[in-house]
Formats: C-alpha cells, sequence, structure tokens
C-alpha cells in the first residue's frame, strides 16, 4: 500500500518537480541565531497564516449555510448558532480566528519594527505587509457586516456616512459601496462579494507575494547593537551568515508549529467557551434601544470621533487613515538603514509604546462609551433608596421629573445611570439653586453638551426637581451658596 | 556487552511507553467525551435575540419600565409604591392597565403604549397590570373593606366633589402632626405639601390614592392608621377622603408663582 503511494507520489513529482523546488525552499538555511530562544520571536509571522488557513476552512463551511440576502442572512445565522450541529461553534471559531488574526498581525508587525526587520533588503516584504494588514482589518470590518445585527447595520450606516464626506465623488463612493444611495437590499450582497472574493483574493494575492519575499530575501538574523545594516554590505554578510546557517526545516519549523498549535487551540477553547458572537437583535432601524457598537479593533476610531471636536471630524475620517497607511508605508523607504536592535533605536520604542498606549486607552473609552445615553436609564434604574428615604413628598416628586424627563439617562445617581454628563449625586454642594435652574433651562453655555430643557418643562416641574436636586448633597453639608441662597429658596 | 542493556535503562523506557499509552487513553477518552459535555459557549435557545416588543418576562418589563420610579422590588422608588397589598386590593387590573397605557394625566407617570408614543406593546402592558397584582398582592382580605379606590365618580374631569372647608378639621387631626399645619412642613418631619408647585405634578386621584394607602415603605400611615394620630382617630371615610383631597387641591389653586426664583 505504502509502496503504491510512494510511486504516484514519485510519478507526480518527476512531472511538477517538487523535490527540486519546494525541498530544497523548505530547507533553505536561515542563520544559526534563529536556532535559539531569539527564534521564538520569529512564530508570529506563520501564526498569522495558519490563522488565516483556518479562517479559509471555517469561511467555506459558513458559506455553505449563509444566505447573503437582507431578508435571510439574520435567519442563517440564527439556524447556525440554534439548530445546524456544531454550526455555533463554526461561527465562535470563525470570529476568534479572525479576531487572533488580527492580533497575530499586528504582533507579528510589531515584532519586525521593533527588531528593525524591514531594513534593507527587506522594505518590500514591509510594503506588502501593510497591504496584508489593511487586508486584514478589510476581512474583520465586511465580515462584521455580514452579521447583519444592529451592529452590522448601524456600522454600514456608519461607514456610508464617513464616505459620503469623500469632496466631490463622495455621492459615488456611497453608491459603490452601498449599491445606492442609503443602506438597501444591495448593500450586504456588496460586503459579501467583499467579504469572500475581493478582499480574500487580495489577501491570498499578497500572501504569496509575500512569502516569496521572505523566501527571496532570506530571515532577517536576529539584531545585535553595533551592528548596522548598510545596504552595500550586506548582501555579501548575509551570505556568510547562511554559510554558517541551519536549514529551516528543523529547529525553526518545529517553533513554528509548536506556536501555531498553541494559538489554535488556545482559540479552539476561548470560541468553546465564549460561543459566537451576535448576531445581537434583528436590524430593525427603528428599534431605538439598538446600542450598536464597532468590532473591537474599531473601537478606538469609534472613541477617536467621539471624543474629538465637531471641527476635525472629516479629517479624521478621510485623512488619518491615509496619514497611517501613507506613514506604514513609508517606515522602511526613510529607514533603511543603521542600527536594528531596539536598545540603540529608543524612538523606535518609544514610539510602539505610546501608539499602542493610545489604542489601548481609546479602546477602553470606546467600550465604556461614557459620551453615550443609556436610554433605558430614566424608566430601568431605581433612584437610589437611600435618596428616597430621605426626601420630603417635594423631593420624591422632584426625583420622578428627574426620572421623567430622562436626565437619569446621562447624569447618573450613586453611580447608576448615564455617564454623559457628570454624576449628580452631590450637585447639592456644587451648584446653588438659581444656577441650576439656569443651567437646566439653557444647557450647557456655549452650545455645550446639555441642551437646554427650559421649552421643555413647566415651571412646577422645573421648581420640583430643583428641589431635588438641591437636596443631593451629603447629609448635614449646606446646599452650596447657603445661606443666602437657603433664604432665598424658603428653607430654613 | 551490546545485548546486555543494564536493566534501569530497560524500566525507563516501559515507563516512557506507560506514559505515552496513558496520555493517548486521556486524549482518547476527552475526545469521546467532548460531543457528551455542553460546552459553555453553546448559545441557548432561550437566549435568543429578542426586539424590545417580543420581551413577555414580567421581571424583565418591570426592570426596563417600572422600576426607574417605582423602585427596584416595587418599592422605596420616589414614585407611590406598586408592591403594596393595600392599594393592589382597592385597585382593579382594568385599572392599571389603563394607566400604564395612558399614563397618569397631571403626574409624571408617562403613557407606556406604542400608540401614545411609548415603548411597550398592548400585550406587554396587559402582562404588567395582570402581574403586579398576582405579585404582590396579599391573599388575606382587610377587616374593613377600604374606601374605593376611585374619586367620587359624579366628577371624572379631575376636580373633587369633597369639600375644603370640612377637610381642614380633617387634616389637622389626619396629617398636621407630620406635614405641619396648613401641610406648611414646619417643625415636622415629613415635609411640607402645601406647595403649589408640587401639588401641580400631582393629581386628585393620586392625592386619594396616597392618602388611602400611605406610603408603607416610607413609613407613612394608611387612611386607617391612628399612629402618630390623635387616640380617638378613627379611619377616614370615602367621602372624608375626598375632603381631604378637596383641600389639598385648593392649595394647588392658591399660589400663583409656581417657582421660586
Amino acid at each position: 500500500m505504502i509502496g503504491w503511494l510512494k510511486s504516484i507520489g514519485r510519478w507526480i513529482d518527476v512531472r511538477i518537480g517538487f523535490s527540486e523546488t519546494l525541498l530544497p525552499m523548505m530547507r533553505h538555511p536561515i542563520p544559526r541565531a534563529v536556532d535559539g530562544p531569539m527564534g521564538w520571536w520569529y512564530v508570529f509571522g506563520s501564526a498569522s497564516l495558519t490563522f488565516l488557513m483556518l479562517q479559509i476552512v471555517t469561511g467555506i463551511g459558513l458559506s455553505l449555510v449563509y444566505v447573503p440576502s437582507a431578508e435571510e442572512a439574520y435567519d442563517t445565522l440564527l439556524y447556525l448558532d440554534y439548530q445546524h450541529p456544531f454550526g455555533w461553534f463554526l461561527r465562535a471559531l470563525h470570529y476568534y480566528a479572525g479576531s487572533g488574526m488580527v492580533v497575530m498581525v499586528l504582533v507579528h508587525m510589531t515584532q519586525v519594527f521593533i527588531h528593525g526587520a524591514y531594513k534593507y533588503p527587506r522594505e518590500l516584504t514591509w510594503l506588502v505587509g501593510v497591504g496584508l494588514f489593511a487586508c486584514t482589518l478589510g476581512m474583520f470590518f465586511s465580515g462584521q457586516i455580514l452579521r447583519w445585527d444592529p451592529d452590522a447595520y448601524w456600522g454600514l450606516a456608519v461607514a456610508g456616512s464617513m464616505a459620503g464626506r469623500v469632496p466631490g465623488i463622495g455621492p459615488q463612493v456611497v453608491e459603490l459601496l452601498l449599491g445606492g444611495p442609503i443602506i438597501g437590499a444591495g448593500s450586504l450582497s456588496r460586503f459579501y462579494a467583499l467579504h469572500v472574493f475581493v478582499i480574500p483574493g487580495a489577501l491570498l494575492t499578497l500572501v504569496g507575494l509575500h512569502l516569496w519575499l521572505v523566501l527571496k530575501c532570506g530571515i532577517s538574523a536576529p539584531p545585535v547593537a553595533g551592528e548596522p545594516v548598510n545596504p552595500a554590505t550586506y548582501d555579501a554578510a548575509y551570505h556568510e551568515e547562511l554559510k554558517r546557517g541551519v536549514p529551516f526545516l528543523g529547529d525553526a519549523i518545529m517553533k513554528d508549529i509548536c506556536f501555531s498549535a498553541l494559538a489554535v487551540i488556545v482559540v479552539v477553547c476561548v470560541a468553546a467557551i465564549m460561543g459566537p458572537k451576535g448576531p445581537s437583535g434583528p436590524p430593525d432601524p427603528i428599534v431605538s434601544g439598538a446600542n450598536p457598537r464597532p468590532e473591537w479593533p474599531f473601537l478606538w476610531i469609534f472613541a477617536l470621533l467621539a471624543l474629538s471636536p465637531p471641527s476635525i471630524e472629516t479629517f479624521i475620517m478621510l485623512v488619518l487613515p491615509v496619514i497611517v497607511i501613507v506613514a506604514l508605508m513609508l517606515v522602511p523607504l526613510v529607514s533603511n538603514r543603521g542600527e536594528r536592535a531596539p536598545s540603540k533605536r529608543p524612538v523606535a520604542v518609544l514610539l510602539v509604546i505610546v501608539v499602542y498606549t493610545a489604542l489601548g486607552v481609546l479602546t477602553y473609552q470606546g467600550v465604556v462609551a461614557p459620551w453615550s445615553p443609556v436610554m433605558d436609564a430614566w424608566t430601568g434604574d431605581p433612584v437610589p433608596v437611600n435618596l428616597v428615604k430621605r426626601s420630603t413628598p417635594r423631593e420624591l416628586q422632584g426625583a420622578l421629573v428627574f426620572q421623567y424627563k430622562n436626565c437619569r439617562n446621562c447624569h447618573a445617581l450613586d453611580g447608576i445611570g448615564g455617564r454623559r454628563g457628570p454624576d449628580l449625586t452631590t450637585i447639592g454642594t456644587r451648584l446653588t439653586r438659581n444656577k441650576m435652574i439656569d443651567q437646566v433651562s439653557n444647557g450647557t453655555p456655549g452650545g455645550g453638551n446639555m441642551p437646554a430643557f427650559g421649552k421643555q418643562m413647566t415651571p412646577d416641574e422645573m421648581a420640583m426637581v430643583v428641589d431635588f436636586m438641591v437636596s443631593l448633597r451629603p447629609e448635614r453639608q449646606p446646599p452650596a451658596g447657603a445661606p443666602r441662597d437657603l433664604v432665598a429658596s424658603g428653607e430654613q | 556487552m551490546e545485548r546486555s542493556e543494564p536493566p534501569t535503562s530497560k524500566t525507563q523506557h516501559d515507563r516512557g511507553i506507560d506514559a505515552r499509552r496513558r496520555l493517548l487513553a486521556i486524549a482518547l477518552g476527552a475526545v469521546l467525551l467532548a460531543p457528551g459535555c455542553v460546552p459553555p459557549g453553546k448559545p441557548n435557545p432561550d437566549d435568543r435575540p429578542k426586539t424590545p416588543g417580543q420581551i413577555v418576562d414580567f421581571d424583565v418589563l418591570f426592570r426596563h419600565r417600572c422600576s426607574g420610579c417605582h423602585g427596584a422590588d416595587g418599592k422605596l422608588g420616589p414614585a407611590p409604591p406598586l408592591n403594596d397589598p393595600l392599594f393592589l386590593e382597592i385597585i382593579s387590573v382594568a385599572d392599571i392597565e389603563k394607566i400604564v397605557r395612558d399614563g397618569r394625566h397631571g403626574t409624571p407617570m408617562p403613557a407606556f403604549a406604542r400608540s401614545s408614543g411609548g415603548t411597550l406593546t398592548d400585550a406587554q402592558i396587559k402582562i404588567l397590570a395582570e402581574q403586579i397584582p398576582a405579585r404582590w398582592k396579599s391573599d388575606k382580605k382587610p377587616e374593613s373593606p377600604p374606601p374605593a379606590y376611585r374619586l367620587a365618580s359624579s366628577d371624572e374631569a379631575g376636580g373633587t366633589v369633597g369639600d375644603a372647608k370640612r377637610g381642614e378639621a380633617l387634616f389637622e387631626r389626619a396629617c398636621a402632626e407630620c406635614h405641619g399645619e396648613q401641610g406648611d412642613g414646619e417643625f415636622s418631619e415629613a415635609g411640607a405639601i402645601n406647595d403649589p408647585a408640587f401639588l401641580g405634578l400631582i393629581s386628585d386621584q393620586a392625592l386619594r390614592r396616597i392618602i388611602i394607602t400611605g406610603r408603607p415603605d416610607l413609613g407613612m400611615p394608611t387612611y386607617a392608621e391612628s399612629e402618630g394620630r390623635p387616640s380617638d382617630y378613627q379611619p377616614l371615610t370615602s367621602d372624608e377622603i375626598n375632603d381631604l383631597v378637596a383641600l389639598l387641591a385648593s392649595w394647588r389653586q392658591r399660589g400663583d408663582v409656581a417657582m421660586q426664583p
């Protein structure tokens, strides 16, 4: 049996020539230092590739069931989740392997950047890598749209609005993206085509190019301080180094396999424990309680846009992404020589720390989103019992107005409620009665965040809600502006 | 020499095989058992995403739509408690349904029906109206029948047929101890209730309800309880309650400056 298989293999090999091309490729020498513990820095690229293959397999599985029509997409996801055997697991695996791919691509890029591995002669490898990074994010975004739940719907609405701001050709770009001026039945088909044909095609082409470049230029040796890259002498030195090298098909590939296996095991476990992501609810644009969030790789943009003044929004949407991509592409072009060791490149290390800190903080802000009102707080978050217990009838009535007029959706009491405006638990110590009336009636001065409620409240409601707010202070602490204000308000 | 291996290495070798077999057995067992156990990530059909209109669980509806004002457990909120056996004794399911659907005019209680711009479907309103008494109504009947919930039906417009003059004497006996003379809240612990702005946000019907049920969660006595009231205090009659409501309503008219600066 085995002999029979071997003869088939030989028959093919004679014609296709694997043993003359692929085997030497696999056995190509790599720098000896990779053989040691430093070699563990080189496993992230192959892990990204492993996840990509996992994504292709699970993605094909999903596409057998998924129907990319606005009518049926959502239902097919429910069918996968609840009826199809292990359909939920396939969805979970596809989501977490995709997340893992983004993580691995980021780590791989960071490692290459920190080790200066993008310098001569590997500039083009980096450039193609930037394209792969963009494709990976494109896959993540288009994949999120295919879920066709409120997150997807509103995510697409935001993307469409952003595209509409492109000067001059905005409407045409929107038309191209959404298949019409607004989100419609054709929009989902567009993103299905993007997710299944266009971006994967580009991705696989670039992966092939990337791998070819890795083979062609060789793996960079671990950086050594005091050995700067000089394009004039690098090739000869690297050639010398490879003479003492070790074959890739050995310790190096074992490290790759071990790490990829570990990464896959982690993703499988996470998928089994966490389950599929969404779908969160039927995509019904009239459901006002929807609280859509972008997927995690885009939360930082969500935060950045929410926290920026409106005047620079267009810049952030249209110019910033271009700047980021161009900056990433310029990296190997402006510094393709010199030191590679991180200990000799403080600016590069600092840049990585600053960028990741900024992304981390923005992502955290995107998760908690304190700028979003809690739409249900006015009926859903009880007034803290300790406040109720000490309140007079007037203050109780004021608390009712406070809830009824949706103050709670933006202002927390005892930390519960919206966080768009300040927590008002001790507002009575900070604002005088008159200031409160002014603030509630006219909103934040100068067109700030708080709307003016003057025309939405009767004088009675205003009087009661201010009574309640004056009472919001620790026991035995006088209200702000006492005693003159006390007399004015009639309290003794 | 070559044939006689040291015995120690042989046992080590055997142990190695044993360990590998054991590992294989565990792995095989895990693979066989895996389909039997349910991974925590498997979605539960009960957790299917619902639109807000599909929610029929009373607890969820109450938590999302009522607890903000009426308190987490139907009491100790700023609005009158729903978790109050006496209140549920006097009010009918149809009345609760009507209030939830249309709101309570003249109070901050909003209309929840979708037809009025609210968030609840008719079916959900029905669930709330039926479940609130089912949860919190007491099985045992009060000794004497409490006064009717509704204001005298002869005046549906919201005015009362009570007599404010008679109400003044009643107020002195039933209310002044905690709310002060003339309800001004002075030298009393419960606070003023004579403020036109306060009365402007509470309907006569709601006043009648509060006088009957008190606020058991905040220590306000019912119409019948004599605690803090004169020793010869008798439970208020339905007409007397209307008189008190009329008195409070007259205070509502009194002030022309609703909002102090």
